[in-house]
């Protein structure tokens, strides 16, 4: 640009700006004795270093040094100015040589993604199990009530189980759902589940709803039992809160990394989430039925039995086709939960 | 080697006696200079270290990404500089954040304490953004001389509270009136060092670029719906296509008002009596905001910073002043503090008052 290469021997060349002006001197730079010689025919400056201040490089961009009292001066000349840096023993922060070294760059794009990772795997599961308990329960209420009207819309359809069925059903929960002499707060609600199949579901208020099919596919009671209280676990632990409050800061974390593209994309990623529990929710709930099992002198076989016979009736290939919220695709790996649940060491955490 | 500030002096020594009756008007074309792989560098540090930090170093973060802008783009053969304080701008992400998380968690208390709340938001906005325009302006800076904003309060209350309302109540009839109002505010109370910026936009220039951009839409509305209507036969399933097509028509109709609206600012603008030439084209925005779109989400993100460069070097590069006299005459104003608060609560509510 303005300024001409500079020679070592006369000094860097750089453009001086007084601050009030917006009139560039053409000047050279000299370092001697830790001050800096600004010198040209009209001006004639000196200045200890430690009063200066360089701003971090920049790639090709000009680099500035500037004086307390608003002058500073303006530096093409990168090599003569590295130079003339070194020669002062002035360092330029890491993280902005960093930014320009690709050796770096690779780094800490690998610490990125790995971060990405840890963050997605254990600091959200983390994060929101401890922020579960603080929503309140106004909000979980109006939650629930939007998704079973939703379901009730858009999937299930009345029941058509007898209703003395239905009170001996609820009757048998309502004597089981205590955890250490506390009673679980639940409705339990039963619907016909048109291409829902066999299934059950809970709601973050403690609305368990059960389908006519499933109630068949058990035969008995006690099945039936058996998966009401993995869901009730559901429920204690808040795993749909849960879900929702990982899938609510993915959103947000990949609309701000994503910006102005489209907020659109940044709905997907929260749907993948949102799309079932974790497998260990899954543990989680299987470790609360088996609790609330055993305090019932029963086993966790009928848990077992009843994964089997589900997992049989959705056809474990086409798993994920039952339907947007499938049992199989809402439970997954479902195989090594049941083979949990038959291990003879399965000890409750 | 080319000296923009040979001009000056050639002015300066008045050899010409017609110079001072026609001064003729000397181009001095922005430049930028910034270059993809070189900013994938700083973006990716940056946002390492903000994840890192849980969010702390994103202060730090936008200072660094705004001095690269800043630094690379030149005009008369000096670079622009950006001297905000991350320390401030931490303190005002705080407050920002905090007055978001107000308005979203008093709507689950009640209703009332949700609307206290956004009275209450609707109050202070518009003295945030004001702050913010004064911020941003105080610490940018060209030779040495500083910006500056002097918006007062009653024209914020005005441009961010009183417009909007009345453009919603009108259904956005009055929309384009409020872009001119808020743009004269924006910029007619700008300054460079003790230099002045004025705008002389007409309301009328908003209406077409604004009108023809709404016939593009409903046009495109229309054809989406007889499309869908013949295809469809039956089978509604369909429209689940209809937000889709939707989205993607507004992304064809967004680079022109973009680049319009550019020229129409910039072409109308002056400082002192300096003035500006903008030639955005739509079709060239067009092209390159699509290949970063497509760019973007092959890599998943990772492209994202190439596509700002691009964007950035084609929306500045087509800047020029056009000088009625030497640059270097330009002279400070006097010096005022801005605090950061203002600007950061902008970024975080997401109201875009850039250019
Ligand atoms: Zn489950």
């Amino acid at each position: 640009m303005s300024t001409s290469p500079s020679d070592p021997a006369t000094g860097v060349a750089a453009l001086y700006f007084d601050g009030r002006s917006a009139r560039a001197h053409a000047v050279t730079l000299n370092v001697s004795d830790g001050v800096l010689h600004v010198e040209s025919d009209d001006v004639s400056r000196c200045e200890p270093l430690g009063a200066l201040r360089v701003s971090e490089p920049m790639g090709d961009a000009a680099r500035l040094i500037s004086f307390a009292d608003g002058a500073h001066l303006e530096v093409r000349d990168h090599a003569a100015l590295a130079h003339l840096l070194a020669a002062t023993g002035h360092r330029d922060a890491a993280v902005v040589r960093w930014a320009f070294e690709p050796r770096m760059v690779v780094i800490m794009l690998s610490a990125l993604l790995l971060s990405v990772w840890l963050i997605m795997q254990y600091g959200l599961p983390w994060a929101a199990r401890a922020t579960a308990p603080l929503v309140p329960d106004s909000a979980m209420t109006a939650l629930s009530e939007r998704t079973l009207e939703w379901l009730d819309q858009a999937l299930t359809r009345p029941t058509t189980l007898p209703s003395a069925r239905q009170q001996a059903l609820r009757q048998t929960l309502s004597s089981v759902a205590s955890i250490e002499g506390q009673p679980i707060p639940h409705t339990l609600l039963f619907r016909s589940g048109g291409q829902l199949g066999a299934n059950a579901f809970a709601l973050p208020d403690g609305t368990l709803i059960v389908t006519d099919e499933l109630v068949a596919l058990a035969g008995a009671d006690a099945p039936v039992l058996a998966v009401l209280t993995h869901e009730l676990g559901h429920v204690h632990e808040r795993h749909g809160v849960r879900m929702l409050l990982q899938g609510s800061a993915t959103a947000l974390f990949m609309a701000w990394y994503l910006g102005d593209v489209s907020s659109l994309l940044a709905g997907a990623p929260a749907a993948l989430v949102q799309a079932g529990y974790s497998r260990d929710m899954e543990r989680e709930a299987d470790d609360f039925a088996v609790k609330l099992l055993r305090a019932r002198g029963q086993s966790a076989e009928l848990l077992a039995g009843m994964l089997e016979k589900l997992a049989a009736a959705h056809g474990e290939g086409q798993a994920s086709r039952s339907g947007p919220m499938g049992w199989l695709s809402s439970h997954p790996d479902t195989a090594e939960r049941i083979a949990r649940l038959r291990d003879k060491d399965f000890i409750i955490h | 080697m080319d000296n923009p500030f040979e001009h000056a002096t050639a002015d300066a020594a008045g050899g010409n006696p017609f110079a001072a009756v026609a001064p003729a008007l000397q181009r001095e074309p922005i430049t930028f200079s910034g270059r993809g792989g070189e900013y994938f560098g700083i973006w990716i540090v940056n946002l390492a270290l903000t994840l890192l930090t849980l969010g702390i170093y994103s202060a730090w973060a936008k200072v660094r990404r705004l001095q690269y802008f800043y630094r690379h783009t030149t005009l008369g053969g000096s670079a622009f500089d950006y001297h905000g304080d991350p320390r401030a701008i931490l303190k005002g992400r705080v407050i920002g954040f905090m007055l978001l998380l107000a308005y979203n968690v008093s709507f689950q208390f009640s209703i009332i304490a949700g609307i206290v709340v956004a009275v209450a938001l609707a109050a202070v906005m518009p003295v945030l953004l004001m702050r913010s325009l004064r911020f941003r302006a105080r610490y940018s800076s060209w030779r040495g001389l500083r910006f500056g904003f002097d918006g007062g309060t009653g024209g914020a209350y005005s441009v961010f509270l009183k417009w909007p309302i009345f453009s919603v109540l009108t259904l956005y009839l009055l929309g384009p009136m409020w872009h001119q109002r808020m743009k004269a505010y924006q910029f007619n109370h700008a300054r460079f060092g003790s230099a002045h910026f004025t705008i002389d936009a007409p309301v009328g220039a908003y209406y077409r670029i604004y009108g023809a951009a709404i016939a593009v839409v409903l046009l495109g509305m229309a054809t989406i719906g007889a499309l869908l209507a013949a295809l469809a036969d039956g089978s509604p399933a369909v429209f689940g296509l209809a937000p889709l097509l939707f989205i993607l028509l507004l992304l064809f109709v967004q680079p022109y008002l973009s680049a319009r609206l550019q020229n129409l600012v910039w072409n109308h603008m002056q400082l002192g009596s300096h003035r500006f030439e903008s030639a955005v084209s739509a079709r060239r925005l067009y092209l390159i905001m699509l290949t970063n779109l497509i760019g973007v989400v092959v890599t998943l993100g990772l492209f994202l910073p190439f596509a700002t460069i691009r964007l950035a070097r084609y929306r500045l590069q087509s800047v020029t002043m056009l000088c009625a006299g030497p640059l270097d005459d330009f002279i400070a104003g006097q010096a005022q503090d801005a605090a950061a608060t203002g600007e950061e609560a902008a970024d975080l509510f997401d109201v875009d008052i850039a250019l």
